[in-house]
């Protein structure tokens, strides 16, 4: 039996393909593992037949082993191949004659009835199947080109958000950890290509994003200065414009939605931080922490309330802004309120060089008290001001913006109430946010040049330090009635003055002058400033009392010499007694003319001076 | 910080705690009030291969995150001011630069603050076994900071409570050229004052206290 030549045959490298679209991609069979390699050619043997031939293999061998010619093997074959050929040329010869041996040529089969109508129908189908693939894929390519593209739109996500590939999802960061934060919240959300239904809407986008439902809504926090049950000033705090109004299109957005979703996370981690260290001061009057409510004591009576809102939909958190009033909106507050957690941010991040091993974490100006030679006091106050907290800070700048208002009250009720004389006062335009002044000046109307009282006040945390003209400090509480006493008391000693000055221009002579008159009725504060003056004859004598509880009272007396009804008694006889000066007698001084208290003493002066004949 | 002047006070057959307790009092009755306690401490760190070079490591509690040191070779003197972990590198070079126990100085005692006058009245001890060599008084007229323009009124401050002990003329330290300065003959007398001019004097004082050989007499207990 004929030998066959072994031919190894090899799997092509190329997949096979399985079928090809329409637009011209292959789609490619997967290869095959192992395993079904092995099935698939395990199932092609037959079983029965390899056996025989395995026995004849056998078969074979014994005979050719005999055989000891190594060329006996192709010999055979070549003349099993020559005996073959041979024969193939005998048939073949035969055949030519055609006597004995007739070939039949293969028979074809007989063309199919072709019907033309049939045809023509078939034809149409198909073209119309093909021209429908190929208007729905032009479709498919126009609507690419007009609206969104997927990629761009991820592209321009990616330039404004954090964004990394985790297997088939893209997961994006709104956490505020690359500027410093260590809130312990992942702030993560994912991107993924919208379905058809999702993109209708005025903007649609081809980006559906899914973001935590914690996250979702609007937040913000709100800091309320109250007074009993009555609100004084508020503010509120979140990354977001609360004063934009937003169409419905532009919520959807995604663009929209992150910064919502920051601004909740935002507002969550400045109320942790903010409860953290709530809890953790030692406030003469301990801090309350309830639920999303912060409560500190900033003054007595005047609470700050810190609060976290969160509400779910945009639309209750507009509602809810436009019943707000906005007048009570501090803006300062607000300003400074995300001032100082930009800072803690800050200082997370930014370590102050030089970065050794042990100074990590130690505040510049500490580092370099060493070399520098701080000495003790200066190292105090480094101490002071780095342990202070968010939340110290933000009550001791809203003590301060309160010592503000109620300075600001009592200052303006009492230029208001108070006429004569003027009070100004100049706010200085730039401050810290724990330290501002203020300048009073104490003037009279037309009196301007003769005499000006005025003074400096400092406003800090819960105490006022008042600078007078002659160089005395005082340091107020936070009390309002204190600085109204000080004015009050300033007013007077301006009257006495200013009146000093003018009796000088107007040639009297100032007899004596006390800002702490010991006589009359005992006043609960201070006492009434007083003065005696004659005229330049000396036949004239003019008695002030200006008293300042409650209000400026100002009573003027005057005294005649030579008395105008002098009779000589038994007990005085002399004449020349009659020199001695009279009973003082009170001035109607409501009713005397001029516009303000100088101006009426000095036409007082001048009734009253007699020129020399 | 402000401008400090450093006197010896002579002992005058006194011990020291006795001097102390009477310039306390002069101070009390002037109405100081106490501020505490300072502590000033010296330390010399040599090196046996090279013979003259020294360095003194000094402390001052006014200072309490620096560590002066002068390098002294002999010739001319290098200050250092540096954080607390000087000390530490010191002990870690203790091969080459060997502390001196026996020459350790110290002055300490009470503080006073009288107005802008910062008072301490200093006994200086050497060595651990506490041996007493005299007593420092450092006056700090601290809202001023160069002493041409308050050495006047610092003198008389001194003479007021020191008395005839009181310096007359400025100290010898402030009146020596500073050799660094570009500008000649210009003098500490004029400059700003530093912390360091204060370890400086400091170390002027002990390193006589430190020459000084026998114990002052006023040590012998009087009988």
């Amino acid at each position: 039996m004929a030998q066959s030549v072994s031919v190894s045959v090899e799997a092509p490298i190329e997949n096979q393909i399985l079928s090809i679209d329409y637009d011209g991609t292959e789609v490619y069979a997967t290869p095959l593992t192992q395993s079904e390699y092995l099935t698939r050619n395990a199932a092609r043997i037959n079983f029965s037949k390899t056996i025989d031939s395995t026995e004849e293999n056998k078969e074979e061998e014994q005979t050719i082993q005999p055989t000891s010619n190594p060329f006996e093997n192709i010999l055979n074959k070549l003349k099993e191949a020559y005996t073959e050929v041979t024969v193939l040329h005998d048939v073949l010869s035969i055949a030519k004659e055609k006597h004995y041996l007739v070939l039949d040529p293969v028979p074809i089969h007989e063309p199919i009835e072709v019907k033309p109508m049939a045809v023509v129908y078939a034809r149409k189908k198909a073209l119309g199947m093909a021209g429908n693939i190929l208007i729905s894929g032009a479709e498919r390519l126009k609507r690419l080109d007009n609206g969104p593209d997927f990629q761009i739109e991820l592209l321009r996500l990616r330039q404004n958000w954090r964004l990394k590939k985790v297997s088939d999802n893209i997961i994006g960061d709104l956490s505020f950890r690359t500027a410093g934060s260590k809130f312990m919240h992942p702030g993560n959300f994912e991107v993924s290509k919208a379905d058809e239904s999702e993109m209708k809407g005025p903007n649609p986008s081809t980006l559906s994003v899914t973001i935590p439902s914690d996250l979702q809504g609007v937040a913000y926090i709100k800091v309320v200065t109250q007074k009993d049950q009555e609100d004084l000033c508020s503010a509120n705090v979140s990354t977001i414009d609360q004063k934009c109004k937003l169409q419905v299109g532009e919520i959807s957005s995604w663009q929209k939605k992150f910064e919502f979703a920051q601004n909740v996370l935002f507002c969550k981690e400045l109320f942790n931080q903010l409860a953290r260290e709530a809890v953790q001061l030692q406030a003469t009057i301990p801090h309350v922490v309830i639920g999303n409510q912060i409560r500190a004591t900033l003054l007595p009576g005047i609470q700050l309330i810190i609060s976290l809102c969160h509400s779910n939909s945009y639309q209750e958190f507009q509602e809810e802004n436009k019943k707000k009033v906005d007048d009570l909106h501090d803006h300062v507050l607000e300003h400074s309120l995300h001032q100082l957690l930009r800072e803690i941010h800050y200082k997370n991040v930014h370590f102050p060089i030089p970065h050794s091993g042990h100074a990590v974490g130690i505040a510049k100006k500490r580092l370099l008290a060493g070399p520098h030679s701080y000495d003790r006091h200066e190292l105090w106050e480094i101490t002071k001001s780095q342990n202070q907290t968010l939340l110290e800070q933000i009550i001791a700048q809203a003590q301060h913006v309160f010592m503000r208002k109620r300075t600001q009250y009592v200052l303006d009720t009492l230029a208001r109430d108070v006429k004569d004389p003027q009070i100004t006062s100049h706010w200085n335009a730039l401050n810290s946010p724990t330290l501002s002044w203020v300048k009073i000046n104490i003037t009279t109307h037309g009196y301007d040049t003769i005499t000006r009282t005025s003074l400096v006040i400092h406003v800090k945390e819960r105490s006022l330090k008042a600078i007078c003209r002659d160089g005395r400090v005082m340091h107020m509480s936070y009390e309002p009635q204190e600085l109204r006493d000080l004015i009050l008391q300033q007013i007077c000693q301006h009257q006495i003055s200013g009146l000093q000055s003018l009796s000088r221009c107007m040639a009297w002579q100032l007899l004596s002058n006390s800002n702490h008159l010991g006589i009359g009725d005992v006043e609960p504060l201070g006492n009434a400033n007083s003065i005696l003056i004659s005229s330049p004859l000396g036949d004239r004598v003019i008695a002030v009392q200006v008293r300042c509880d409650p209000q400026i009272v100002v009573k003027v007396y005057v005294s005649h010499s030579p008395k105008e009804f002098f009779t000589s008694g038994p007990l005085v006889q002399g004449k020349h007694w009659e020199n001695l000066g009279s009973e003082f007698k009170e001035v109607n001084f409501e009713k005397m003319e001029g516009r303000n208290f100088l101006n009426k003493m000095e036409f007082l002066m001048a009734a009253l001076t007699k020129i020399k004949e | 910080m402000g401008v400090t002047i450093l006197v010896p006070y002579p002992l005058e057959k006194k011990t020291g705690p006795e001097v102390i307790e009477d310039l306390a009092k002069r101070l009390l009755a002037m109405q100081a009030t106490p501020a505490g306690q300072f502590l000033v401490d010296g330390d010399i760190f040599d090196n046996p291969t090279m013979n003259k070079t020294k360095i003194h490591v000094m402390h001052n509690s006014e200072y309490p995150a620096s560590v002066f040191s002068i390098l002294d070779n002999g010739q001319k003197q290098i200050p250092l001011i540096t954080d607390l972990i000087f000390d530490l590198l010191m002990l870690k070079v203790s091969p080459t630069y060997q502390s001196k126990k026996s020459l350790k100085i110290e002055s300490k005692g009470p503080r006073y603050e009288l107005g802008d006058f910062l008072i301490k009245l200093g006994s200086v001890t050497m060595s651990q076994n506490q041996n007493f060599k005299g007593i420092l008084i450092e006056v700090d007229y601290r809202p001023c900071l160069v002493p041409a323009l308050c050495w006047d009124l610092m003198r008389e401050f001194m003479q007021g409570f020191l008395g005839q002990h009181a310096p007359t003329t400025v100290p010898a330290y402030f009146t020596t050229n500073i050799p660094m300065n570009p500008v000649q003959h210009f003098q500490r007398y004029n400059d700003t004052y530093q912390p360091i001019d204060t370890v400086q004097q400091y170390l002027e004082h002990f390193n006589n206290f430190r020459k000084q050989t026998q114990a002052p007499m006023m040590m012998t207990p009087r009988n």
